[in-house]
């Protein structure tokens, strides 16, 4: 194979369809497996096609090597095609360029029309007319022929952006409690939580979470904002994110000397008490406890209306108890006394920045603007020759036929 | 008696609409009256109209558009299709095409009815004016793909006809439909781009990520390549007729596998019912 044939081949549409095809089936495993799970996992539940799955990295589909390939090859596939047909499509853009009519294309003409009337109509719909030796050539919407290029340019742009975007982007998640400080040393400013907030309707379930933030720089400068879902805070280049929240408890635990030991717990958190051996697991903090008719704790509404502790004490890793407590009622266990006093709602936010999106955003808008320009505003054509009205587009012949013999039905209607 | 009650009325009357004109329009189909195409036609306006009243009246009782849940999806789908249908019907008057249209609105409606319709509070992260947006796009790209895959079923019908010689037919010219076809996947593909980007812009609104390969996403991008190889194949080698007529048919199974199938079967954080 020659270079120009392979260059041909790696341009052309039949790999592109094959391209299409194999992204869109690949994409459906994504979809259909369960991604990024330990090996052990597709080994166990596929016991035919694990190894499979695994060596085809179907387990991780949208960052695997094939994926990868796929879209690099997508990504050369558009560009040499778009850089092929993009000199002709400038070509017809110009001017003097007018189209040959099918030579099995319908005459539109209408005995009865008025050829002056015709031209009139084309013109008020901005047409520009060209004289032509037996008539004249109107023509409108040049600009749809590099519909297609455009298009191409902004999927080329979106992938790229996207792709070298995810490389180079810095994401984070992490938890805050009411006055903690969280720094940001690389971008040179620190968080610092204020207040965390549930918004509840009328029914108590809640309808935003909303976290007050200072922005706190070295030198000295600061201010506050709010921050909920849908409307993340941007700080420089940083964006961050309402994402979680939950409930964290003071738990205490006193010695048989008095001594005190405190710990913060999230739900399904523990804390080992070295002295006594004792494992405390947090089951769950219920601010508007009720039990289900399986028994198990559930809360009604995240209002600390009816607030109960589920905890279960583990000694030496045996089961002791397990009990559900109020807030500052205690579990007294040989000499060592348990108490969860209170909960504070913490905040989960989320840190991204990726300089990518802004590119995603402008491929974006370009293939809008492509396929708007491929398939609204795509060349229209006109020649009109003594007895002879034909049309020449490719991209909507019948509506275009359609279109133009309502003009020229227009143009037999006598005015009054 | 309240809005909700006459809601469910006005839904129920839009369904039974649509039902009768369905079958209408098949006997227009079958006994060529052109007296049954318009009486078919009549209802079907008369369905719209009831059930944009259905709608609206939603829309007062939630205070935001029917867009949030499965039942709002569906009611909003059956409704664009119609929409688009009615559309089309009005700009070339091809009645034949409501015997292969309407049964799709009536199959969505049928689906919409089993589903539960209490209004409820909108989660935080459903609280953006880009779901109307979003949403809204891709109910008029949904029932864009819908008219599409009815046009091409009467495409293949018509087709079938020709081959067994039977030329009487309301149904308009096989290159007619093909075209129509066409042009109105063009018109869903390009509101499906919308729908897509709309969401990318909004994913990185509450979620931080403007693509996460979630299911619905996923779906919705197989979904765009689908039609993608259609127009391709179709502008550049002049596919047309039954191979264009089916791959339309497919890409549309693709569009209700994206909205009921993704909903029901694969975990998605798009999955609201």
């Amino acid at each position: 194979m020659t270079i120009d044939k392979f260059i041909r081949r790696l341009t052309s549409l039949g790999l592109a369809i094959i391209l299409f095809i194999f992204i869109a089936a690949y994409s459906i495993i994504g979809t259909v497996l369960p991604q990024g799970l330990q090996r052990e996992f597709y080994i166990e539940s596929y016991p035919a096609m694990g190894s499979i799955i695994t060596a085809l990295q179907f387990d991780q589909v949208y960052s695997s090597w094939i994926f990868r390939i796929l879209l690099f090859l997508f990504i050369v596939n558009l560009a040499g095609c778009t850089l092929r047909i993009l000199p002709g499509q400038l070509k017809k853009m110009k001017k003097d360029h007018f189209p040959k009519p099918k030579p099995d294309g319908d005459n539109l003409h209408a005995e009865n029309m008025d050829i002056q009337k015709f031209r009139g109509i084309l013109e008020r719909k901005r047409y520009t007319i060209v004289e032509g030796e037996k008539g004249f050539r109107a023509s409108k919407h040049r600009i749809g022929n590099i519909g297609s290029s455009v298009t191409h340019l902004g999927i080329i742009i979106i992938i790229l952006g996207s792709f070298i975007g995810n490389m180079f982007a810095q994401e984070g998640f992490f938890n805050m409690l009411p006055g903690d400080v969280k720094g940001f040393p690389q971008y040179g400013f620190s968080l610092r939580l204020d207040d965390f907030r549930l918004g509840f309707r009328d029914n108590g379930t809640v309808d935003q979470y909303y976290s007050d933030v200072t922005v706190l720089r070295p030198e000295g400068e600061e201010w506050s904002d709010t921050m909920w879902v849908n409307n993340p805070l941007k700080v420089d280049k940083v964006d961050f994110y309402q994402t979680s929240y939950g409930w964290a408890s003071s738990l205490s635990i006193l010695g048989p000397e008095g001594e005190e030991q405190n710990a913060l717990l999230r739900n399904g958190e523990s804390y080992f008490y070295q002295p006594g051996h004792l494992t405390v697991y947090l089951y769950g903090y219920f601010p508007n406890m009720t039990i289900t008719s399986l028994g198990e704790p559930i809360t009604m509404t995240e209002q600390e209306l009816n607030p109960y502790y589920a905890v279960i004490l583990y000694e030496f890793g045996n089961h002791v108890s397990s009990d559900i407590l109020e807030p500052g009622q205690s579990i007294q266990y040989k000499d060592f006394k348990l108490t969860f006093t209170d909960s504070s709602l913490y905040t989960g936010l989320t840190f991204r920045k990726d300089f990518g999106y802004i590119f995603v955003m402008l491929g974006s808008l370009l293939m809008t603007l492509g396929l708007i320009f491929s398939f609204y505003f795509y060349p229209k054509h006109i020649q009109v020759e003594e007895k002879s009205i034909r049309t020449i587009t490719r991209q909507n012949t019948w509506g275009f036929d359609y279109q133009v013999r309502q003009l020229v039905q227009q143009s037999t209607e006598k005015e009054e | 008696m309240d809005l909700v009650y006459f809601e469910e009325l006005m839904f129920t009357l839009a369904f039974a609409g649509y039902t009768l004109s369905a079958v209408l329009f098949f006997i227009f189909v079958a006994m060529k009256k052109e007296s049954i195409g318009k009486i078919a036609i009549s209802l079907t306006v008369a369905g719209f109209g009831i059930h944009t009243v259905a709608i609206i009246l939603r829309v007062i009782e939630s205070g935001r558009l029917p867009f949030t849940n499965q039942f709002e999806f569906a009611t909003s789908f059956a409704w664009g299709i119609v929409l688009c249908y009615l559309v089309l019907h009005f700009a070339y008057r091809f009645t034949g095409v409501g015997a292969f249209v309407m049964p799709i609105a009536f199959l969505v409606m049928g689906y919409a009815s089993m589903l539960p319709k209490a209004i409820k509070p909108l989660m935080p992260a459903l609280q953006s004016g880009w779901l109307y947006i979003h949403v809204g796009t891709a109910v008029i790209s949904y029932g864009s793909f819908a008219v599409a895959a009815g046009l091409a079923a009467m495409y293949l019908i018509g087709e079938r006809q020709k081959e067994t010689g039977d030329g009487k037919t309301v149904l308009p010219k096989s290159e007619v439909c093909d075209y129509l076809s066409y042009r109105v996947i063009a018109f869903g593909y390009l509101m499906l781009t919308l729908v897509i980007v709309t969401g990318a812009i909004w994913a990185k609104y509450a979620w931080s990520r403007y693509w996460a390969w979630d299911p619905k996403e996923t779906w919705s991008l197989i979904t765009w390549l689908i039609y993608s190889v259609y127009i391709h194949l179709r502008f550049n080698r002049g596919w047309k007729g039954k191979p264009a007529a089916w791959f339309a048919v497919i890409g549309f199974i693709s569009v209700i596998f994206t909205f009921i199938g993704v909903n029901n079967i694969l975990p998605s954080i798009h999955s609201y019912r």
